[in-house]
């Protein structure tokens, strides 16, 4: 066991191919039906883009309330370049990556300037004017929105229906996550964490502020970017611009949030237990808005590092005391 | 001279928070700065370390490098560290990362080769927390590593702060009022925290401090500022008997003649 851990700890992506086996059992052993799959793949989606909030928002700490514009870039830019080009999934995932790459540098320049709710104004304001582009451009097809976007297909096998979708969309958040894992872990992570609790100290350290809020937001736009063209290309294939309003921004938010903001896995946890609870509650669609906006402030409120961070407080303390034999209270 | 500066001036509007100020430092010397609150020393580190702007016609020197106009970040991966008086702590983050944080402008790796996540990373950064570990434990905080600096005591915090700055293996370190609100048991306890990691890095020293116990008993010399200006430089002996020194603490010492006149009006 202790062998297994030092070879998990010298190389981390073993973890992951492991993971990947696993889940790759998981719709044959457990689901039931296809709509099951379907749902693991918007999970899937969810996960890469609360992955890339956690970086930008938990981790740098800027307050970015335009990730859904960045979400619509990838998906459009997928979208449109099926839609005029022909180009299938393959051609358009790094298209996507790279255009939203584009737009997150355009969405983190205002932080050079602006923080806290002010910052949040000016990128809400940016997510709403690309879905307003969108909606009102004909170029867009915004009235019908863009059908029959194809699914992708490897070596004569497509991947056309939702089980056979799921392989697609988990490997991209596999590799996603696994991406923001060695990123976070790294000195890059506490550089972006130094900026998020103080940027002064932070430059006085040696840390070029401006250069790390940029890579936090091109970082973060390019997995809102994959999960967009990952969307856009999910059975049966299809996006409107009314898939990409506030109201799905404030879904993006109680994720990260209540998987608790600035720790490695937080996005992840809340991506999980937000999408499925957000399916559970379809029957009561009129109060889902209320209920997300009361998650994120009773989260706030009684649980200020989420779900994560509540985990690991509980293992912390374990710890603590049996080094030091007394109860660190706080 | 490791820090030189040539007419170095900063003005806040109408206010001339730093005058024309000359300044020298030999290597390996221990400086102490004083003078009454206000009088513009907070506002030298700050334009020092870059994170103000001085106005045109001053002029830094760090370690052979002008760094008159040069960003804090830059400034920093020269080996200038500093501390704040207000110690701007990351509050939400572990002890331990708090210290490699300080790390930042020694971390030999690039970027892609931290996105792929190869082997010789997690290598890297293990050594790095063995280092850092090896700085706590010498300040006294190892047993904290995994606790958020927010549950930390003032002491300790005061502590935490000293090793951060530090972990960049600093040539010139300034220490922002490092005592302040400190207990005499610990003044002395971090004082000699101070003076050991002097002698294990060879660090130039420059302090900042009201206590002037410290400043006498520890700096080989000492630089007075008083509205904007300095009044004084020498050893602690040469400068505790300097007249200008005397008034700016205590006010002007007058004759009968002036007192006389004082009174009356």
């Amino acid at each position: 066991m202790e062998k297994f851990k030092s070879i998990i700890r010298d190389y981390p992506f073993i973890a992951f191919i492991i993971a990947f086996v696993i889940l790759a059992f998981v719709p044959s052993v457990i689901f039931t039906d296809v709509y099951q799959s379907h749902l693991a793949t918007l999970i899937f989606v969810n996960i890469v883009v609360a992955a890339g909030l956690n970086i930008v928002k938990g981790y740098c700490g800027q307050v970015t309330v335009g990730h859904v514009g960045l979400f619509a870039v990838g998906s459009y830019t997928a979208g449109t370049l099926f839609l005029y080009l022909g180009l299938g999934f393959w051609a358009t995932l790094p298209i996507a990556i790279i255009v939203t790459a584009f737009f997150g540098v355009a969405m983190g320049i205002p932080s050079f300037r602006l923080e806290g709710p002010y910052l949040a104004l000016a990128t809400l304001g940016g997510g709403e004017a690309i879905r307003l582009f969108i909606e009102n451009g004909n170029f867009f097809r915004s009235t019908f929105g863009i059908s029959d976007i194809p699914t992708p297909s490897l070596m004569g096998y497509n991947f056309d229906s939702p089980d056979r979708y799921y392989f697609i969309s988990m490997t991209i958040m596999i590799i996603a996550v696994y991406f923001s894992f060695s990123i976070l872990r790294s000195g890059v992570g506490r550089a972006f964490m130094s900026i998020r609790e103080d940027p002064i100290c932070a430059a006085a350290a040696g840390i070029n502020v401006k250069k790390y809020k940029i890579l936090a937001f091109i970082l973060s736009a390019m997995f809102a970017g994959a999960a967009g063209a990952v969307y856009a290309h999910m059975p049966p294939g299809y996006i409107h611009p009314n898939n990409y309003t506030v109201i799905e921004m404030v879904t993006f938010l109680a994720m990260v949030v209540l998987g608790g903001l600035g720790h490695i896995w937080g996005g992840i946890i809340g991506a999980i237990v937000i999408t499925i609870v957000y399916d559970l509650t379809r029957p009561l669609y009129k109060y889902q808005l209320l209920i997300f906006g009361l998650t994120i402030v009773l989260t706030i409120l009684f649980m200020p590092k989420g779900l994560g961070g509540f985990i690991d407080r509980y293992f912390l303390e374990k710890r603590f005391k049996k080094k030091t034999g007394t109860e660190k209270t706080t | 001279m490791i820090l030189k500066t040539k007419q170095l001036s900063k003005s806040f509007g109408g206010l001339k928070a730093i005058n024309k100020v000359d300044f020298e430092l030999p290597k390996n010397e221990i400086r102490g700065i004083i003078g009454p609150n206000g009088s513009g020393k907070s506002t030298f580190f700050n334009l020092v370390s870059g994170i103000y702007d001085s106005d045109p016609g001053s002029y830094i020197e760090f370690d052979g490098h002008d760094i008159t106009f040069t960003p804090p970040h830059e400034i920093a991966s020269y080996g200038l560290s500093r501390t704040f008086q207000l110690l701007r702590l990351y509050q939400d983050m572990t002890v331990i990362d708090n210290v490699m944080s300080g790390y930042h402008t020694r971390v030999p790796y690039k970027f892609f080769d931290a996105v792929i996540g190869r082997k010789k990373i997690w290598d890297q950064e293990r050594a790095i927390k063995e280092e850092m570990m090896e700085l706590l434990s010498f300040v006294g905080l190892a047993d904290y590593a995994e606790l958020n600096a927010s549950e930390l005591s003032g002491g300790q915090r005061r502590l935490l702060v000293l090793a951060r700055a530090i972990a960049m293996k600093p040539k010139l370190l300034m220490l922002d009022e490092p005592a302040a609100g400190l207990s005499p048991v610990n003044v002395d306890n971090l004082m000699k925290i101070i003076m050991q990691l002097k002698e294990k890095y060879g660090l130039t020293l420059i302090i900042i401090e009201h206590i002037l116990k410290v400043v006498m008993d520890t700096c080989n010399s000492v630089t007075v500022f008083d509205h904007g200006q300095k009044i004084a430089e020498g050893t602690p002996a040469q400068v505790k008997d300097d007249n200008a020194v005397i008034e700016a603490y205590l006010g002007k010492k007058m004759d009968d003649e002036e007192m006389r006149k004082a009174l009356a009006v």
